[in-house]
């Protein structure tokens, strides 16, 4: 492995890295606009310059192999000297249209100009006048007179995506990026271009102008929209109802994972949070009408500790069936399993009938709950647990007394008038989610509960990989945490649960279910942890 | 638009190329040549054919300059506004032909006959001011010749046969390269073979080892004609012995530097000298395909280049298994299409393989890693014209012609405002003095030297007083400027050397590729800056600006294209500032019209 020195710092790096890599393992940034790690290198920006000793030219820091003895200086006086030219250049014909960007604030013509630099510029002449405003898809917005033709785009589409939408044409200066005449970068990953733009040329149609970017905070999270588990960053605002007419959250990014989306996502994912600020359950209801939380636990368990005593009028055992679901997280599922299957004997599934979505061999899984792989291993959708439409089917023919559904909308399995049916002939019928459906309005209780990312909790993705989804804000409104609700009914029924967190549970999870064995919160961190396979719970088992 | 019945000739141009993608140039060009120009339906059928994205065929087309999407007259004149026709008078000539045709650049005449189009440096020089009508090269443009061009414009044109062609001063003495430049006509076989014709590649193929002829051509201190002077056999010998991958050699037959015309009368006169010259180094380096990269305005030296391929497959110099020796050899012509870039070796590689005339990134470097990812070697046309001479008369004898580091002769073009432009085969030694005095016959009388450039518009300019130079890479070098492509491009007192700077910076900024961002905005920001100043709305620190600019360039991108467009602003403006200074206090250039520069800087 060579031995370079950067700033003098010395290094080990890899044969056939290059500079810009050894420097960042050291903490040393080297400005860059086209170079993107997920992406060939193309080297046409030259902000990345670096003087390297015995080398009359300044280099490229992205395309400069490491070498043993080379000795870099990234901020030389040469060099800087060479980053400012190339700002200055880069800016001569940008428009400076900054307070009407909206990249402004995560702009790196902006950051870069500030940390490299501060020169008072010489350009008089008239810019150049390229195409503004150019809606090119369903979600992107193109301003040619900002681009600066890094071609972090056109190597996207051409690399990554593989649809080949971006081209640069023309030659000069007159080079501006685009599309060929009539066609739409309409492709499942297209968001991600806005993502990659240094500046504001490639902006989001979705978030456009609906907040300045120093407004949002933000907090790492796990896509919940299949089984991928993309990392993501999730914007949000909660300060300023007034943005984004009082919704919470503005965008979601992808946040890298080399184990799961690299720096990807796709735009299902990408656009498919509106219903976490939209449509939401906010108030406990019984039977329509309001209620508090207090006399929802009390009344549910009430009749949970019923559950298996013998019914005096019709001479049988009460039973229970539970409708899980594959979107709840580990932490919830495992309390299911322990209060409403191994305590109260339960029917109990999470298995819930979805029609397989799109998918390919890239992010987007068919299966488009993010934790069906953690339902199966806490044992709620193997072979032997009922589904979901066998259990609708027992409780219509009479044979269960009481109902938790979690989040499902029974009406995609059973038409109005057998939801009626259904209610009528319960003695307990709740419904806990996040979002208002027929089923919630069929339910002697409906119970407003927390979305993925106003909660703590672990999925586990299609590929065995146990990520943690993070709690970005607090549940909307009167809702509550699936795991909360389930733990105060199961210390109203003596289950003797010490538990009080989602960090406490998984430890329990992590005990009684092999493959989680010897995870915790800390050791999943912010990339996650695969789970054990066979052959490592084996190894485990001889340890 | 029948594309359908195109497609067979599309399939045969495809399987000459190692990869689908590389037949997009041809492909395009086949596509023009029967249509008139690239419809939307073309570039979506040549995308299919070769599998690539629609976007990124529309990137090609719109990087060429030759290619054009639109519909265009039946016939199209080219008129040259690059600084060796602006010496000679293009700015008025090209006046002139837009009032008598009453159309502007880029505009067709009511009858859709012509369309008139202004171009950058045709290299066709020694007849400037020089324009091209369709195929053929007119000049010097005056009003015998745009009164023909207007005839037939006027009643239809058919055909080229009306303008006579010009006759420019040509060596045809020697010793190396010009010997048979007697033959207007081109040197075909039979006259080939009677001048000594393949006893160099004979001698190369059966007695002599790949080593061996590296060495002879290193031993000759032959140095690559194209401009850069790297030698000859140290490249060759760079191809990594142990690749198992298959070696390419590629001719830069892509003539743009203004001032240059040599390598179209070796494709024209003496085709075989440059085939003769292939079948060695492509035998020295173990390569089995070569291909030539003509520019797309050369049609006739392409044309003539071809008969001599032809000629060399049919006696069995091409081909499998070369005269018995078990050697073979394929030829590709491929035709460029309008982009100065693609003359820089590695943009010429990413031109074949079907892209935009981007340089690519070094490392790893052609030898390594060029064409379609294989060791690669990539020769001028002049460098390998002059190989056959030095395996037939022995590598002394070549040496001998040159300086200690510098073998041989050189083709050195001559234009501006000489008496008599013209090729001129002279030994690399020779003065720059003795090359404008003796050969070129001087400048016009009544009037003095003022400053003359070596080599090619890039070179830095020398003043009157610098020219008893040598013209050998060294000298040049030395005395603080280039030898280039050869091409040397005299002004007289009568040149405004504010003129000389603004058409150079025109012409960078119309030819700057575009992918590296300080010589993209540096270009055209020069540009803009000596419009300014010729237009008389200059400022005193326009000047220090543009050394600043030009400085800031330098050394900063892929190709040393940038390099070459601060050269000139650096010269220009240091040996000539006082002239530059007296032009912008006097606001001098007001009155002045200029031609149109729309199409390389739009407002």
């Amino acid at each position: 492995m060579p031995t370079l020195t950067i700033d003098g710092r010395q290094i080990d790096s890899p044969d056939g890295s290059t500079v810009i890599q050894a420097a960042e393992t050291l903490g040393i940034f080297i400005p860059r606009y086209c170079y993107h790690p997920g992406l060939s290198i193309a080297g046409n920006c030259r902000i990345c310059l670096i003087e390297v000793e015995k080398n009359p030219k300044l280099q490229i820091a992205c395309n400069t192999p490491v070498a043993d003895g080379m000795v870099v200086h990234t901020s030389s006086v040469k060099a800087d000297e060479g980053r400012r030219a190339v700002l200055e250049f880069l800016l001569a014909n940008h428009p400076l249209d900054c307070p009407v960007c909206d990249q402004s604030g995560e702009c790196d013509l902006q950051n870069f100009y500030m940390n490299f630099g501060l020169y008072d510029p010489r350009f008089r002449e008239q810019k150049i006048k390229k195409k503004k405003a150019v809606a090119v898809g369903p979600h992107v917005m193109l301003d040619q007179e900002r681009c600066i033709l890094c071609s972090r785009c056109v190597r996207f589409t051409d690399e990554i995506s593989k649809t080949g939408e971006f081209g640069i044409f023309n030659r000069g200066d007159r080079a501006e990026v685009g599309l060929y005449p009539g066609q739409q970068l309409d492709n499942p990953y297209s968001g991600n271009v806005v993502d990659i733009c240094p500046v504001g040329a490639l902006t989001d149609r979705d978030f456009r102008f609906k907040a300045r970017v120093w407004y949002l905070s933000s907090a790492p999270t796990v896509c919940n929209g299949c089984a991928q588990g993309c990392n993501v960053d999730v914007h949000y605002v909660l300060d300023r109802p007034h943005l984004n007419d009082g919704a919470r959250i503005l965008r979601v990014k992808p946040r890298y994972n080399a184990d799961v989306n690299q720096w990807w996502m796709c735009d299902e994912g990408r656009y498919g949070f509106g219903w976490i600020d939209k449509g939401r359950l906010t108030k406990v209801r019984r039977q329509g009408a309001g209620a508090t939380w207090e006399q929802a636990v009390a009344g549910i368990t009430e009749e949970l500790t019923k559950v298996g005593e013998r019914d005096p009028e019709r001479g049988t055992c009460l039973r229970l069936g539970v409708i899980a679901s594959p979107q709840l997280t580990n932490e919830e599922l495992f309390l299911i399993r322990e209060i409403f299957q191994r305590a109260l004997g339960a029917r109990v599934t999470a298995s819930v009938p979805m029609p397989a979505g799109n998918s390919d061999n890239f992010l987007i899984r068919a299966d488009k709950n993010p934790n069906t792989h953690g339902a199966a291993l806490i044992g709620l959708t193997d072979a032997t647990a009922p589904d979901a439409a066998a259990i609708v089917a027992e409780t219509l023919e009479g044979q269960l007394d009481a109902l938790w559904v979690f989040g499902y909308d029974l009406t995609k399995l059973v038409a109005d008038e057998d939801l009626q049916r259904l209610s009528r002939s319960l003695r307990l019928f709740v419904f806990s989610g996040t979002n208002d459906n027929p089923t919630a309005g069929c339910s002697h209780w409906a119970l407003p509960t927390a979305a993925y990312l106003e909660k703590e909790g672990t999925f586990v993705n299609a590929h065995g990989r146990v990520q943690r989804i993070g709690r970005a804000f607090p549940p909307l409104s009167d809702s509550r945490e699936d795991w909360r609700v389930l733990l105060e009914i199961a210390g109203r029924l003596n289950l003797g649960f010490a538990w009080r967190s989602p960090e406490e549970i998984f430890q329990a999870l992590a005990r009684s279910v092999t493959p989680f064995a010897g995870l915790t919160y800390e050791r999943i961190g912010l990339h996650g942890a695969s789970l054990m396979t066979d052959a490592s719970v084996a190894e485990v088992a001889v340890t | 638009m029948n594309l359908t019945a195109l497609e067979p000739q599309a399939l045969e141009i495809i399987k000459r190329y190692d990869e689908p993608r590389a037949a997009m140039l041809p492909l395009l060009w086949l596509v023009q040549t029967n249509v008139g120009h690239i419809p939307s339906e073309a570039e979506c059928w040549v995308g299919g054919l070769l599998g690539v994205a629609l976007s990124h065929v529309r990137e090609v087309v719109s990087f060429y300059s030759m290619f054009r999407t639109r519909e265009a007259g039946r016939h199209e004149l080219r008129v040259c506004t690059s600084l060796p026709c602006m010496l000679r008078g293009a700015g008025d000539v090209l006046a002139q032909i837009e009032e008598r045709l009453h159309i502007r650049p880029r505009e067709t005449t009511p009858d859709g006959e012509l369309t008139l189009t202004e171009v950058e440096c045709l290299c066709a020089c020694e007849i400037a001011p020089a324009g091209q009508l369709d195929e053929q090269f007119v000049g010097p443009l005056d009003r015998t010749t745009i009164d023909a061009i207007e005839s037939d414009a006027v009643a239809p044109y058919t055909g080229s046969a009306r303008i006579d062609e010009a006759h420019p001063f040509v060596s045809t003495d020697g010793p190396v390269i010009s010997t048979r430049f007697r033959n207007t006509g081109g040197t075909w076989w039979d006259a080939y073979i009677a001048d000594g014709g393949y006893v160099a590649a004979r001698k190369a193929l059966s007695s002599m080892t790949s080593s061996q002829i590296v060495d002879e051509v290193s031993k000759a201190n032959l140095r690559g004609l194209g401009g850069a002077g790297f030698p000859t056999g140290r490249k060759w010998s760079f191809i990594p012995k142990a690749s198992l991958k298959p070696r390419y050699l590629v001719v830069n037959a892509d003539e743009g530097e203004p001032g240059t015309f040599k390598d179209r009368y070796i494709l024209e006169r003496d085709p075989h000298a440059l085939l003769e010259g292939m079948i060695i180094a492509a035998y020295a380096i173990g390569s089995h395909k070569a291909y030539v990269y003509i520019r797309g305005e050369y049609f006739r030296p392409a044309e003539r280049f071809a008969r001599a391929v032809a000629e060399a497959y049919e006696r069995g110099w091409l081909g499998k298994n070369i005269q018995g020796r078990g050697f073979d050899l394929d030829v590709v012509i491929h035709r460029g299409a309008g982009a100065y870039i693609c003359g820089e070796e590695t943009a010429l590689l990413t031109s074949i393989e079907g892209g935009k005339g981007f340089p690519k990134l070094k490392p790893p470097f052609p030898a390594i890693s060029g064409l379609f990812q294989c060791p690669t070697i990539v020769n001028n046309v002049e460098t390998l014209a002059c190989v056959p001479f030095i395996l037939r008369e022995g590598a002394d004898r070549f040496a001998a012609l040159g300086t200690p580091k510098q073998g041989g002769t050189r083709l050195f073009s001559l234009c501006g405002r000489v008496n008599r432009p013209g090729l001129y085969e002279a030994p690399v030694g020779i003065t720059l003095r003795e090359l404008i005095d003796r050969h070129a016959q001087g400048v016009r009388r009544g009037h003095t030297l003022k400053a003359v450039i070596p080599g090619g518009i890039s070179a830095k300019v020398l003043t009157a007083e610098e020219i008893d130079v040598a013209m050998d890479f060294d000298s040049l070098q030395a005395a603080g400027t280039m030898a280039g492509s050869g091409g040397v491009i005299v002004m007289d007192d009568s040149a405004s050397m504010i003129e000389a700077l603004q058409s150079a910076a025109k012409f960078f900024a119309h030819e700057s590729c575009g992918q590296c961002s300080p010589c993209r905005e540096g270009t055209g920001w020069i540009h803009r800056i000596m419009r300014r100043i010729a237009r008389g709305e200059g400022r005193l620190h326009d000047l220090d600006d543009l050394l600043a600019i030009a400085r800031a360039m330098e050394g900063k991108t892929i190709c040393v294209f940038a390099d070459a467009a601060a050269w000139p602003v650096q010269s220009y403006i240091t040996k000539f500032r006082a002239e530059f200074e007296e032009h912008i206090t006097t606001r001098r250039g007001a009155e002045t019209t200029h031609v149109d520069e729309a199409r390389a800087c739009p407002p």
